[in-house]
């Protein structure tokens, strides 16, 4: 019982850094493409406050979307695969 | 320093194709001959190369372990022992070690009429350290010919290639984003400092000039 105890306690942490670089992983990527995007057509006479208005917007979309969501399988993904060894071996 | 590097690189190489050598499942055809049970005191030394106690029991220094005796195909001996995994290393959550003696002993055949099986494990055969590979699985095969895909290892290592991939594009994600900006604002500041050391100097140089003797006139 106590190793059981044990591998939640470590997993959760270990997984929790995992998600933790994943999530800002992503947020970056998306920040990233909103300014490409934004320098690849940008409307005339635009300066930068309508830039970064327009890539807070898309940041804004990214966080109520589900795209975010996604993230959580990080913690998903590794519990579902210890059920599946755990039905397997035994 | 060449040399320096690539000794460092096939050290590590070595250590992890190691690791994955002991830990990763590997099947062996084997024939099964008997099992028994053998009281082990663990030592410093091969402690280490064993799992624990049954799960729900307590571990103690010193255990009955199971074992099962075969031979290859090409007439070898090969030892296996039956431990629980537990839900500690390596994660197999192996916890059916009973059910798997259960088995064996189903298996248990003689030369004249062999019944081959192929018996899931990991782990190394160290006979002057009394360490064994720990048998996962078993199933019964037709002959000893048979050849068995690793799927999982094939999946691990695809997986493994994947997580590393993804590792070294958060590495140049965040350097390009985070590191690089900060180091050019850095080395921007650092030419501004340099700019102004430079000022000063020529100012304490006129100063210190201003106490020199001035050449006659």
């Amino acid at each position: 019982m106590m190793g059981f105890i044990r591998l939640i306690v470590a997993g959760f942490l270990v997984l929790t850094l995992i998600f933790v670089c994943v999530s800002l992983y992503s947020r970056s990527v998306r920040r990233e493409r909103l300014e490409k995007e934004w320098d690849a057509n940008r409307p005339e006479g635009a300066d930068d406050a309508r830039r970064s208005a327009y890539v807070e917007s898309g940041m804004a979309e990214y966080f109520s979307g589900f795209r975010r969501r996604l993230v959580l399988l990080v913690y998903v993904v590794p519990a579902v695969a210890v059920a599946i060894i755990i039905y397997i071996t035994n | 320093m060449r040399k320096l590097k690539w000794t460092i690189r096939i050290i590590l190489l070595a250590i992890f194709g190691l690791f994955f050598h002991y830990v990763l499942p590997q099947h062996d055809i084997v024939r099964f001959v008997s099992t028994s049970e053998k009281y082990t005191d663990f030592s410093v030394w091969n402690r280490i190369f064993y799992a624990s106690a049954d799960s729900g029991n307590a571990d103690s220094p010193s255990r009955d372990v199971t074992l099962f005796h075969g031979f290859y195909p090409n007439g070898n001996t090969i030892i296996y022992r039956n431990e629980d995994t537990g839900w500690i290393w390596p994660p197999y959550f192996k916890f059916d070690s009973a059910d798997l003696h259960a088995e064996v002993r189903n298996l248990v055949s003689t030369e004249e009429a062999p019944k081959w099986a192929s018996i899931t494990h990991y782990g190394w055969r160290i006979p002057f350290l009394g360490v064994y590979p720990n048998a996962v699985a078993i199933r019964p095969v037709a002959s000893p010919d048979e050849f068995i895909i690793p799927y999982f290892n094939i999946v691990f290592f695809v997986l493994l290639a994947a997580f590393l991939l993804f590792l070294r594009a958060m590495w140049r994600q965040f350097r390009e984003r985070s590191v690089d900006p900060v180091l050019e604002s850095a080395s921007d500041k650092w030419d501004e400092v340099e700019a102004d050391v430079s000022e000063q100097r020529g100012r304490l140089g006129r100063w210190m000039g201003s106490w020199r003797r001035k050449p006659r006139q």
